[in-house]
């Protein structure tokens, strides 16, 4: 009949898994911009080889991935207010989900296209169906289902069906069975990844963390909600029609109906921004503003590719993915990490002694300035490296993948000190 | 006929517990919302002024179910299923509009609309009660809101007021009268009641919605040193706190969140107390 004290402290996000999702992200992050640096020649021409296979699911599975697997772990009270199902498994599944991205990255870098890389696909797909079921048992104690769930619990769904897939093209390089083109299945693949999960989740957090620190409230989510089933159709069509041959119009709509989709979740953003309390511009939100931007972007630069027979411009799949991956994920990531990773170390260090003894406050935690250098230095690599690859210049994107890397040194050097403070 | 114990509509919740401890059972099954009743002290500040009635509206369970419910649990007999079935009747009949509402002239009926107090941040329990001080014994009051104010019947019927209340679109339109014949039927015993309930003496309130994380949790932490045994912390915040919850409970506090419209919850946090 007492409440129980440990339901309620589990409410507390757990410190230790948290920032161990983050910190391998942080160093994926730097691993993946230092390999991008030292081989910036090979940085061209098809999308498919060896090198830029492996930096991609660095980035996807290393960076992007793990450091969204550490945030949901830290918001679930926050975002589908209630507790995390199991910190056991959590922790289980970073030490096998890290031993997967080591294996699939290794051997998309040498190659090694048989056995080995088919078992880290397997490992991977086990890391993230312990994930899915982790979070679908805390989605079952959720007491008041609101959007942003719905967008996490379709945001695990395209997670599931992008692991598998990722298997099945794993299989098929070593013994190869796929009738259709393996380029095809590799489109949808990475589609899915990046429109199904990866920004399901940012579109689900966003309309939840957005207002949330620049205190917006009083509109209407209308637009949300259009986008939500926007993208999910327009998802599920697109990955039905592929299965069949002489689908181009049904691709074409589907395509169409995903891009509205994104436009109406920028569109919903752009509401949330304009009703906002607090005017001032912090760090995070910086980044997030030229991250959206570049989805924009991107969606049409997608859109145009969708449409035309890009095979003849080789480079364009190129610019297309680091749009993608730098210009939009990863100033999202690092834009909000400067909100989650001060918050995450203060409430673990210092909320238990507010009231009691002098405790700093949030600003106090890291160094605005480095954080303003690092978002310059981040920006002008990714203008420089889009001008570069559709360029072909070849000084250029060394030039520009040197201030990427230095700026995510200064990054997890900034992130270091926060998790030190 | 039998002698047995009998849960009315109008009994008060602490009433209910206080003699048969075990239909808090009953409760917890009908609703997770009573969960708050297993709290000792928010049991005398909650349900000291809830009947069974306001409690199954607040609730959102159907009365008269829990009705049966609640008198199953202290009876084996059948009988109380007839008493409720009458009282079934007799709620239908309140349902429409009271005569006195229809009858009574416009310039009879004071309009009070809360929603620009309640959206501007601050409690409109003071105005309420300045307008029912200025009510003549025929005048009706009328309350616009955008909620229902269920805590608000009971202290106005206290003061020998009826209300009645109509739903359209989102706005509760509330009229309270007085009833001549039902003022007299007010029995002292539940006044009794009601006066034994020991009331926190001191409220402090905080209003956290202008702050962003975690400045809201900074705040309250710093003013739970004024927070005794005989004070009440009144949050008004823009979301659910569930990061400060933790932290209350390692502080041997403890906190109840009311929803009131999108974007403000009230709060309320009291020292526990050793049971």
């Amino acid at each position: 009949m007492v409440q129980s004290e440990s339901i309620v402290s589990a409410y507390a996000p757990p410190f230790k898994i948290v920032s161990k999702y983050f910190i391998a992200a942080m160093v994926s992050f730097v691993v993946l911009n230092f390999l991008l640096l030292l081989n910036s020649s090979s940085i061209h021409g098809h999308h498919f080889q060896p090198k830029i296979l492996s930096i991609n699911h660095i980035a996807t599975l290393g960076w992007i991935t793990m450091i969204i697997f550490g945030a949901m772990f830290q918001l679930v009270p926050v975002v589908l207010e209630t507790k995390l199902f199991s910190e056991i498994l959590a922790e289980i599944q970073f030490w096998i989900y890290l031993l997967g991205v080591i294996g699939l990255a290794y051997c998309f870098w040498v190659f090694e296209t048989g056995i080995i890389m088919t078992l880290s696909a397997i490992i991977l797909n086990l890391a993230m169906f312990i994930f899915s079921f982790n979070i679908a048992l805390t989605m079952k104690s959720v007491k008041k289902w609101n959007l942003t769930a719905g967008y996490l619990a379709a945001a695990i769904f395209y997670l599931i069906v992008t692991a598998i897939v990722g298997l099945l093209l794993a299989i098929n390089l070593w013994t190869p069975y796929i009738k259709v083109s393996h380029l095809q299945y590799l489109n949808l693949h990475a589609h899915i990844a990046f429109i199904g999960w990866v920004s399901m989740v940012i579109m689900g957090v966003s309309y939840k963390l957005i207002p949330m620190f620049t205190l917006s409230h009083g509109y209407s989510l209308t637009y949300a909600k259009l986008a939500f089933w926007m993208i999910n159709i327009g998802l599920f069509g697109i990955a039905t029609t592929m299965l069949f041959e002489e689908t181009t119009f049904l691709y074409y709509t589907f395509t169409l109906l995903v891009v509205l989709g994104i436009i109406f979740f920028l569109l919903q953003i752009y509401i949330i921004f304009k009703k906002r309390i607090r005017k001032k511009f912090y760090i995070g939100i910086k980044f997030s503003s030229v991250a959206y931007l570049m989805l924009g972007l991107t969606t049409a630069l997608g859109t145009f590719i969708a449409f035309v027979n890009y095979e003849s411009i080789f480079n364009l799949t190129l610019v297309y993915g680091y749009m993608i991956i730098f210009g939009y994920i990863s100033m999202l990531i690092v834009g909000q990490m400067y909100k989650i990773v001060p918050f995450l170390v203060w409430y673990h260090k210092y909320s238990g002694k507010v009231g009691l003894a002098p405790v700093p406050v949030l600003k106090d935690m890291f160094n605005e300035k480095f954080a303003h250098v690092e978002f310059y230095l981040m920006f002008s690599a990714v203008l420089g490296s889009l001008y570069s690859l559709a360029f072909r210049s070849d000084i250029g994107l060394l030039i520009s993948f040197s201030l990427m890397f230095i700026s995510s040194i200064i990054f997890i050097f900034n992130m270091i000190a926060i998790f030190r403070k | 006929m039998k002698d047995f114990a009998v849960i009315t509509k109008d009994m008060k919740i602490s009433k209910m517990l206080a003699l048969y401890p075990h239909t808090l059972n009953v409760l917890l099954k009908a609703s997770p919302h009573f969960k708050k009743l297993e709290n000792k002290i928010l049991r005398k500040a909650l349900a000291g002024r809830v009947t069974v009635t306001q409690a199954a509206s607040i609730a959102g369970v159907d009365l008269y179910s829990l009705l049966f419910e609640l008198n199953n649990s202290i009876n084996n007999s059948t009988e109380p299923i007839k008493i409720m079935s009458d009282e079934m009747y007799s709620e239908k009949i309140v349902k429409q509009k009271p005569d006195i509402i229809e009858k009574s002239s416009v310039d009879k009926i004071h309009h009070l609309d809360v929603r620009p107090v309640i959206d501007s941040g601050k409690d409109p329990f003071q105005n309420i009660m300045a307008a029912v001080k200025e009510l003549t014994t025929d005048e009706i009051l009328l309350i616009i809101n955008s909620f229902e104010p269920i805590p608000l019947y009971a202290v106005l019927a206290k003061k020998g007021f009826e209300h009645w209340t109509e739903k359209e679109n989102d706005v509760f339109r509330i009229y309270f009268y007085k009833d001549k014949e039902a003022v007299q039927d007010e029995n002292s015993e539940q006044q009794k009641t009601l006066s034994k309930e020991t009331d926190y003496e001191k409220v402090i309130e905080v209003d956290v919605r202008e702050l962003v994380p975690p400045e809201p949790m900074i705040k309250i932490l710093e003013t739970l040193s004024q927070v005794d045994d005989n004070t009440l912390l009144l949050v008004h915040h823009h979301r659910e706190p569930m990061m400060l919850y933790p932290k209350l409970e390692e502080r041997g506090y403890e906190a109840v969140s009311n929803k009131i419209e999108e974007n403000y919850f009230k709060v309320v946090i009291t020292k526990k107390r050793n049971v």
